[in-house]
């Protein structure tokens, strides 16, 4: 039933990823591929079905819209021909999907009120954060499975906070200082010297938080008695981050040149064309600006699913990830496209066709026979609740 | 009827081949080694898809899982294994186009009149100290962008008395709380701007620009107050958070540029409707106050002269919205002007 190549042939990876090929490979290494059997229109009669729903019960059937997509997204999921399992009970995300709704209206409402109310709310969503978001991680991995065997995440609580606090560092600081009189009315001057220096000082460390995040998260996926760890160095998320500004840089400067010297002749050819060539250069800069931002998506995505998913695993297990900067560009220009054209109704072709790309893009190399997995003794039952709360930030887990 | 199936236990990732069958409410799974029966009910069934395999999950953490989805299906059928009406609608392309109508009626319908209603109902229960918390915050906001009047306090006073005066004319308790301000409007130009909570802003370029005409003016106050009255800053402010995750449940996760869409052009048909109501209650207050409605057809007027100006006037000319916009009525935030002066002209005497 299932089929393992030996990884004997060597493989066409990209430079990013060489160094994985040097992890010895015994003559017993399995390769299991993953394959997404997803279809679009299938997705699309789904999510049209349960959008109506979700209307028509004032969002009171989202979590169960939720459920039925996880499942269909999962059970589509083939990890050497066995699908990927989805067990969420959407009665028990419904209670979450209350609670955190409640917790959010109320921070929501605070900052209305006055600077310190704002303040102490976002102290309060701070101190929670974490824990929902190790509840979130938990939630979903408990209620995957596999071969019928169930993930788990086992990050401990102390390790979120870790891994989350920093991260809301800079908001409590510019939060803060309103509470004591600095804010853009009373001292814009010093004001705009501290958001300033919080900006610079956060973009500095942001690779770090990313990192730490994942290696948070990486560090405490397991299946039966596997769990796997994360060899990504701190160094390679700043090197990813200045391929990307240097990209980026190159999208926009390049082109940016061009219209540049296009517009200075334009304006001396045509004497008083000058506004008209001002406002051509606007356009074209606007243009070049959606262009760079349509393009560096994809290749920070693409790139940093290859680093941290190809540094994760563990002495038998390891996974492979080479998704190519060049399909995901050509199927996110698609995707827009298409799904600004039929007024968003592409959007679930778009997701399956995305979802099938990354997901087909990885493959796990393992030294043990997948049949010979043993469940995890320890059983857990958590809570729903962080994984409401994870949906509402836009937090995903994994790919 | 069986069906050949896999069973994994849930405790180790082998795969077993067994045999299934469904007898008096009992799912019965046989296999070599194996001889299981759990109630039919426990277990947690697939729903019927066209692609992925059938997995159903056992409450023990074991499942049964098939490849053959056809046979899975007419075994599934041949079981009694009902199916939710949720499933035969998205399995089911005639319920798929009936629901994408019903979907389109449903946000139009909404946008149109629910919404509206819902905002109104959230606005009456919502106490008058958030509208004042509101308006004070918009109110710093807006300070950001505009001066301190330069008007003689002479001036201010003579104006807030000629309101006052029409005010006390009005029926008993028919006034919401009101406070006059004035500032320098700068950017924004000619223009009176009715906060929540009972503030009213009258910019310095607004008095400029009927000279002073207290009349007017109190024209123009009786509008805003029209504002304060129906509390239109709190529903808008309900209309934009209902409509903004609205946009966002549909595409959020796509583009929150996309999601935008509906709250602007959504606002801007609610803010026309909104103009119209604060224009019927300039109408009733001004005849209460025995001033004839036609005052407010003297503020079009001058607003038109500044926007052509065969005299030229130097306090900025984004005083009212472009009625000849090219994006049409769509994006519009008040009502054309023609329509607005023949309203105010008809209910004149």
């Amino acid at each position: 039933m299932t089929q393992h190549d030996s990884l004997n042939a060597p493989h066409a990876l990209d430079a990013l990823d060489a160094q994985d090929t040097l992890v010895a490979a015994p003559p017993s290494t399995n390769l299991l591929r993953l394959r997404f059997t997803g279809s679009g229109s299938e997705y699309f009669r789904i999510w049209i079905v349960n959008l109506l729903l979700t209307i028509v019960t004032l969002t009171l059937y989202l979590p169960w819209a939720r459920a039925r997509k996880l499942r269909y997204f999962m059970g589509n999921t083939l990890v050497d021909d066995q699908p990927l399992g989805f067990h969420g009970k959407p009665l028990k995300m419904f209670k979450g999907y209350l609670l955190v709704c409640v917790l959010f209206g109320l921070y929501s409402v605070a900052g209305n009120f006055s600077a310190m109310a704002g303040f102490f709310a976002l102290i309060v969503v701070t101190l929670l954060w974490p824990a929902l978001f190790k509840s979130s991680m938990q939630f979903r991995l408990a209620n995957t499975s596999w071969r019928g065997l169930r993930f788990s995440f086992r990050g401990s609580l102390a390790g979120a906070y870790r891994a989350m606090l920093p991260v809301f560092i800079p908001g409590l600081v510019l939060v803060g200082a309103r509470v004591f009189g600095v804010d853009e009315i009373n001292s814009p001057q010093r004001y705009l010297l501290l958001a300033g220096i919080v900006g610079l000082s956060a973009l500095l460390v942001a690779p770090w938080l990313l990192w730490n995040i994942k290696q948070y998260q990486h560090n405490h996926y397991a299946l039966g008695n596997l769990q796997t760890s994360f060899k990504a160095s701190v160094g390679s998320f700043y090197v990813l981050t200045l391929k990307v500004v240097g990209v980026f840089l190159l999208v926009i400067l390049l082109p940016a040149t061009v219209v540049g010297v296009v517009g200075f002749g334009l304006s001396f050819a045509l004497k008083d064309g000058g506004m008209g060539a001002m406002v051509l250069g606007l356009v074209l800069g606007w243009l070049l600006m959606v262009v760079a931002m349509v393009c560096i998506q994809p290749y920070a995505i693409s790139r940093l699913q290859n680093l941290v998913w190809t540094q994760t695993g563990n002495v038998q297990l390891r996974f492979v990830s080479a998704l190519r900067f060049k399909s995901l560009l050509w199927l996110t220009l698609k995707n827009t496209f298409l799904i600004v054209i039929t007024l968003g109704l592409y959007w679930p072709f778009a997701m399956v066709a995305l979802t099938r790309l990354r997901l087909e893009a990885v493959t796990v190399k393992t030294r043990i026979d997948p049949a010979l997995l043993v469940a995890d003794a320890q059983a857990s039952n958590v809570d729903a609740v962080g994984d409401a709360a994870g949906d509402f930030f836009g937090l995903d887990v994994g790919l | 009827m069986e069906l050949d199936a896999s069973y994994f236990d849930g405790h180790s990732g082998r795969a077993h081949p067994v045999r299934i069958r469904v007898v008096a409410g009992q799912l019965h799974i046989d296999g070599p080694g194996i001889a299981l029966s759990v109630p039919a009910q426990s277990v947690d069934w697939p729903e019927r898809t066209r692609h992925g395999m059938r997995v159903a999950h056992l409450a023990s953490g074991g499942l049964v899982q098939s490849e053959d989805n056809v046979a899975w299906d007419a075994w599934a059928q041949a079981q009694g294994l009902g199916e939710s009406l949720v499933v035969k609608m998205q399995q089911n392309w005639r319920w798929v186009a009936g629901s994408v109508a019903v979907l389109v009626a449903l946000v139009v319908g909404l946008q149109q009149w629910g919404l509206p209603l819902v905002a109104q109902a959230v606005v009456a229960i919502t106490p008058h100290s958030a509208d004042v918390a509101l308006g004070e915050s918009t109110l710093n906001a807006l300070d950001g962008i505009m001066a301190p009047t330069e008007l003689p306090p002479a001036d201010q006073q003579r104006i807030r008395e000629a309101f006052s005066q029409a005010v006390a004319k009005q029926p008993p308790n028919s006034v919401p709380v009101w406070n006059l301000e004035f500032r320098h409007g700068q950017r924004i130009g000619a223009n009176a701007l009715a906060l929540p909570g009972g503030t009213i802003l009258l910019t310095d370029e607004m008095v400029k620009l009927v000279d002073g005409d207290s009349a007017v003016l109190t024209a123009v106050l009786a509008h805003e107050l029209g504002h304060v009255q129906h509390r239109h800053g709190m529903r808008m402010a309900v209309q934009a958070g209902v409509l903004g995750s609205l946009g966002a449940l549909v595409w959020g996760d796509f583009s929150s540029l996309l999601a935008a869409v509906p709250v602007l052009m959504g606002q801007a048909a609610y803010s026309r409707q909104a103009e119209h109501e604060a224009d019927v209650h300039a109408v009733r207050f001004l005849k209460a106050a025995a001033m004839s409605p036609a005052l407010m057809v003297t503020l079009f007027d001058k607003l038109e002269e500044q926007r052509h100006p065969d005299k030229p006037q130097k306090s900025g000319s984004n005083a009212a919205s472009p009625d000849s916009s090219w994006l049409g009525i769509a994006f519009s935030s008040h009502p054309s002007d023609a329509a607005r002066i023949a309203f105010f002209r008809a209910a004149a005497p």
